[in-house]
């Protein structure tokens, strides 16, 4: 049996390895559609938690590991701080699904480790992560450059336990974090919310995160938004340099990609009730609220549009008949539909023929791009047609989100 | 003298099994939107027309003029606009198939169904919905809407309205929905299927 190479050693002339984790299943489809390419001649492994990604690298060398934070069980961060320890020579890229354009990739790939803002570009991703399977440096985790904010909303937004040490030429602190929430700093002789004031006040400097199973006592009792607000507010009248990019209040304004980033705190269903998708209509629907059903589709339609690459979004009858459809190119959406019915009708068939049960979300891949099917409700089916390069994640997620309104939407 | 062998008129015999074809490969829904499209593509072979008045275009139907009857022969105009066609032009193929075969294709029903069913086409055209009694109406009926609308009367737009068939049975069906969108009273489309087999209402918008 021959043995595994050491990551960094012998594997040059062998397929690097990347690890996806990620607790939402559509996201690992995405990346390992994303990364199985030819460029990065890598092979893909896949975890659904921290716990999982673990198990893998102690019995598989991996070369990068490219991780949610946001996960049920370890977060990301923790996963990142234990690979650290035990594997240090391996990459870890953290995806975040904060909003804030600080988090362009471009600028994620400092010291080593890298920061990917869902929703990403699946081109720059895949740039990124190139470039990070390709670098053997050994991931130092030691933040230089990225804001002091970004990485305690990092902590927060992950509910990580862990203590961050900062430290500048001429002061220096440590933030302790429990579950995500600020519980207590230390900087000079001071402690409590003022030494978190004193730290975030500190501009550049080294940032390093540390496990910690507990903080050494709690002496802030304040919510993470709060502090960070209040932070920038002394940072402000201070005339201290301020976080560049940082953007509270774009944090609260709007959420791109609400499916990721509100998934653990009840974010569908208050998704459904912003869009009036809650309960069925009634069977009898008046004018009025035929009108507002379109425009909700309308508008469904229009956000798959949005996704880049997406360039087609139609709903279909089974019978092929256009319900709906925007397209940001010049095509035949009423061919498109005909033609789509035939082949969903025939898919089906097959699958009712070889004992299959209904037809489930699925792809057709061509030369130029993917074409995703999915059936809503009896009566009606969804064709997305997109570029290669789609991010084809967000595209299902899409469609898992909206399935139920734009089921009611297509009821005639 | 030996019984006369029958004979299959094989254009209609093949559209029969086409349908069930369609069906099965397809599925129903499938296969009613390519029905329907298939009419759609021929009536935009038909050359648009107008007339100076109403009465012109009754006096083109009862003369086999009109486009609609090129498709299904002469309608009797009952009073208001509404039509009823004595023959349902598919009937020699039903007949063909039935005197051959027997029977039907298996899944017609299915099919019937599936064509009622309130949708895109049904509402853009102002058919089926209760109205259709074959798949053969899945044909019929939008092909005459869409020739419909390739017609004006002095200047305005003609609106077929499919209200009610009848099939070789006597089994009658009523588009109830568009009979009431049309402003037409049920027991009127009742009677006019008592003579005829399909019943329609032109309206100018």
């Amino acid at each position: 049996m021959t043995d595994m190479p050491e990551v960094g050693e012998s594997m040059s002339v062998k397929k690097k390895k990347i690890l996806v984790v990620d607790d939402e299943e559509d996201m690992i489809w995405t990346l390992r559609n994303c990364l199985n390419h030819e460029a990065l001649n890598a092979d893909i492994l896949t975890a659904s938690s921290g716990e999982e990604a673990l198990g893998i690298m102690e019995d598989t060398p991996v070369n990068l590991v490219l991780t949610d934070i946001r996960m049920s069980g370890m977060s990301g961060l923790d996963l990142m701080l234990e690979i650290r320890e035990r594997w240090p020579s391996t990459s870890v890229i953290v995806m975040t699904a904060f909003p804030s354009p600080e988090y362009k990739s471009e600028v994620m790939r400092l010291g080593g480790l890298h920061y990917i803002e869902k929703p990403f570009d699946i081109v720059e991703l895949r740039q990124v992560v190139s470039e990070a399977v390709n670098d053997d440096r050994s991931f130092a985790g030691t933040v230089v450059g990225v804001s002091l904010s970004d990485i305690v909303q990092v902590n927060c937004l992950s509910q990580a336990t862990a203590a961050l040490e900062v430290t500048a030429s001429d002061r220096s602190g440590t933030i302790y974090f429990e579950k995500g929430r600020i519980v207590h700093a230390e900087s000079g002789g001071e402690t409590g919310v003022e030494a978190f004031y004193r730290i975030m006040e500190l501009d550049g400097g080294k940032i390093s995160s540390k496990k910690v199973a507990k903080p050494p006592e709690k002496s802030i009792d304040l919510p993470c938004e709060a502090l960070i607000i209040e932070a920038a507010r002394r940072r402000d009248e201070s005339g201290s340099g301020q976080d560049e990019g940082f953007n509270i209040e774009a944090l609260d304004a709007e959420d791109p990609f609400p499916a990721l980033s509100r998934a653990d705190d009840g974010g569908d269903e208050q998704n459904a009730e912003d869009s009036g998708g809650g309960e069925a209509p009634p069977s009898g629907k008046t004018t009025a609220q035929e009108d507002e059903m379109d425009g909700n589709l309308r508008d469904i339609l229009g956000e798959f549009t949005t996704i880049p690459g997406v360039n087609t979004a139609c709903l279909v009858g089974r019978d092929g008949f256009l319900l709906d459809s925007i397209a940001t190119v010049n095509v035949d959406t009423e061919m498109i539909g005909a033609i789509a019915s035939s082949g969903f009708g025939a898919s089906e068939s097959m699958g009712r023929q070889l004992g299959k049960g209904n037809m489930a979300m699925t792809m057709i891949e061509y030369e130029q791009g993917p074409v995703i099917f999915s059936p809503v409700g009896d009566e009606a089916f969804l064709v997305i047609v997109a570029d290669r390069d789609s991010n084809l994640g967000m595209i299902r997620l899409k469609i898992k989100k909206h399935a139920q309104e734009i089921m009611e939407s297509a009821a005639i | 003298m030996p019984e006369e062998g029958k004979i299959l008129d094989i254009a209609r015999i093949s559209f029969l099994n086409m349908i069930k074809e369609m069906m099965t490969l397809g599925g129903v829904a499938a296969a009613k939107g390519g029905l329907i499209r298939n009419a759609l593509a021929c009536a935009e072979k038909i050359k648009e027309v107008d007339y100076p008045d109403f009465d012109a275009f009754i006096e083109a139907i009862r003369n086999a003029t009109n486009p609609i009857t090129m498709i299904e022969g002469k309608a009797e105009h009952t009073g208001d606009g509404i039509f009823g066609l004595p023959a349902c032009p598919f009937a020699p193929a039903i007949s063909n198939y039935t005197e051959v075969f027997g029977s039907l294709p298996d899944g017609f029903a299915e099919f019937t169904e599936e064509f009622n069913k309130p949708g895109p086409a049904t509402s853009r055209y102002r058919i089926g919905e209760g109205a259709g009694v074959s798949p053969f109406c899945a044909v019929h009926q939008p092909l005459r809407s869409a020739i419909g609308d390739r017609i004006t009367i002095g200047g305005k737009q003609v609106r077929i309205y499919q209200l009610g068939c009848k099939s070789g049975a006597g089994k009658k069906g009523f588009a109830d929905r568009l009979i009431e969108e049309a402003g037409v009273d049920r027991s009127v489309v009742d009677a006019v299927l008592d003579n005829h087999m399909c019943c329609y209402c032109v309206k100018l918008e």
